[in-house]
């Protein structure tokens, strides 16, 4: 219950920031993914056992949002979650750099499927151009915004579960 | 003896002071007054400025810190009046746009309209929506058009209670059937992902020029006839082809959406079950 009550926290006004100010300061035509940075930052806390409730979370709040066909956040941010799982169970310790790797692997992974789908859905999306000027640039910005994200995470991770890491030796 | 001479005395000093006020009166000692002042006055002048040093420099700390206190608050004051005239010129960008759309709505009358603001956009990048601050209770339905002063913006594509989303015309997924003036040229316009529009379906025969306006032709009951679209900016013809196409310059700068009218009393007509379906007679 906690766990939901720290993602609507952060997600929701997440969402309007990233509705409301960074649609309109796009790095080309790229926008950054702060729900998938969230979701993201929470899968990576070492406090944190479950991550699935944020990505939940997350891709039904995108689902409300956006156009896009449901269904492609939801696993988008799934799959991106699992990658993060899969991470953990990888690397002994959880530095920056871990946060940036999923970064990376969460935004190609989410604009590759909506490419995909909405390919499917019968729009013409040149792939060149969709790579080159929507897909790297909100990589690129995603990546600027992932420590932030990660610090302000990080914080309400703390707040939510206290005790000591569950990770520690 | 002592008390006559006295009494001369007298007069003779009141003769020479009213002798010298006479001559001073007229103006003869000018000449002497100023060469016997100017010292007294230069000496005055010197000890009044020692007097203004040494003042000055006993009171300077006080001064200072008084001169720093009220710098800050002009320095808050003039931050208040920076934040006043941001607000005000927000305030009057914000009239001229209701402004324009009223006049706007004057000039159309055969439409109802219902203003919006722009509240957001899509978080997808692949997509052109925005979203408006009116929704089902205030008569919004799915499928109006959305227009500004300028043109055509789009469509309502969803709507909540409160809010609603808008398909933008250059949505790679945007359909608008179109016609061409002067030539009357009916033709398609699509959308792209790069934000461009694209005038399809224009027959090979069509005179078409760069500069020509392009409006909605109503055709297909999806928008009402005659909005403007924008002017035609580029020509793709080739004379094995069927038709021509055109890239259109939108009237309608996008990236600066602010306010909106959405057209409350026209309803789009759905054509799909007269479209033939294949299998079918």
């Amino acid at each position: 219950m906690l766990t939901i009550l720290a993602a609507l926290v952060v997600l929701v006004p997440l969402l309007m920031v990233q509705v409301g100010i960074f649609t309109n300061m796009p790095l080309l035509q790229g926008y950054p993914d702060l729900i998938l940075l969230a979701v993201l930052a929470w899968a990576l806390q070492p406090s944190v056992r479950r991550a699935w409730q944020w990505s939940v979370i997350g891709g039904i709040l995108m689902m409300l949002a956006s156009a896009t066909p449901p269904g492609v956040y939801l696993v988008a941010y799934a799959l991106s979650v699992g990658f993060v799982s899969l991470l953990r169970r990888l690397v002994w310790r959880i530095p920056f750099l871990t946060m940036w790797v999923a970064t990376i692997a969460g935004s190609f992974l989410t604009h590759g499927l909506s490419f995909f789908v909405l390919q499917l859905s019968g729009r013409e999306l040149p792939i060149g151009f969709a790579f080159w000027t929507i897909i790297l640039p909100s990589v690129f910005y995603n990546l600027l915004m992932a420590l932030p994200i990660y610090a302000l995470v990080g914080e309400i991770a703390r707040w939510t579960y206290p005790q000591e890491p569950l990770y520690e030796p | 003896m002592n008390a006559g001479l006295r009494n001369l005395q007298t007069i003779a000093f009141l003769l020479i002071a009213l002798g010298l006020i006479a001559l001073a009166l007229a103006g003869y000692l000018t000449s002497f007054s100023r060469a016997l002042l100017t010292p007294f006055i230069e000496l005055q002048a010197w000890v009044y400025s020692r007097y203004q040093v040494a003042r000055d420099l006993l009171s300077a700390p006080q001064d200072i810190v008084q001169l720093q206190q009220r710098n800050l608050q002009l320095e808050a004051q003039v931050s208040q009046l920076q934040a006043q005239i941001i607000e005000l010129q927000q305030q009057l960008a914000e009239a001229r746009i209701l402004s324009a759309l009223v006049d706007f709505a004057r000039a159309n009358p055969e439409n109802r309209y219902q203003a919006a603001a722009v509240i957001g956009r899509d978080p997808s990048p692949f997509l052109r929506y925005i979203i408006i601050n009116r929704g089902s209770d205030d008569n919004i339905r799915r499928g109006m058009p959305v227009v500004t002063q300028q043109g055509l913006v789009g469509r309502i594509d969803a709507v909540t209670a409160n809010a609603a989303r808008v398909q933008l015309i250059t949505d790679s997924a945007a359909v608008v059937n179109a016609k061409i003036q002067p030539s009357g040229a009916q033709a398609v316009l699509k959308g792209q992902i790069t934000g461009d529009l694209l005038l399809e379906m224009i027959p090979q025969g069509a005179p078409i020029e760069v500069g020509n306006l392009v409006l909605t032709s109503g055709l297909g009951g999806g928008y009402p006839p005659n909005i403007v679209i924008g002017q035609i900016s580029g020509i793709r013809s080739q004379p094995q082809d069927i038709f021509q196409s055109a890239t259109v310059q939108s009237v309608v700068d996008f990236s600066q959406l602010e306010i909106v009218l959405v057209i409350v009393n026209f309803r789009p007509v759905n054509i799909e079950p007269l479209i033939p379906q294949e299998g079918q007679p």
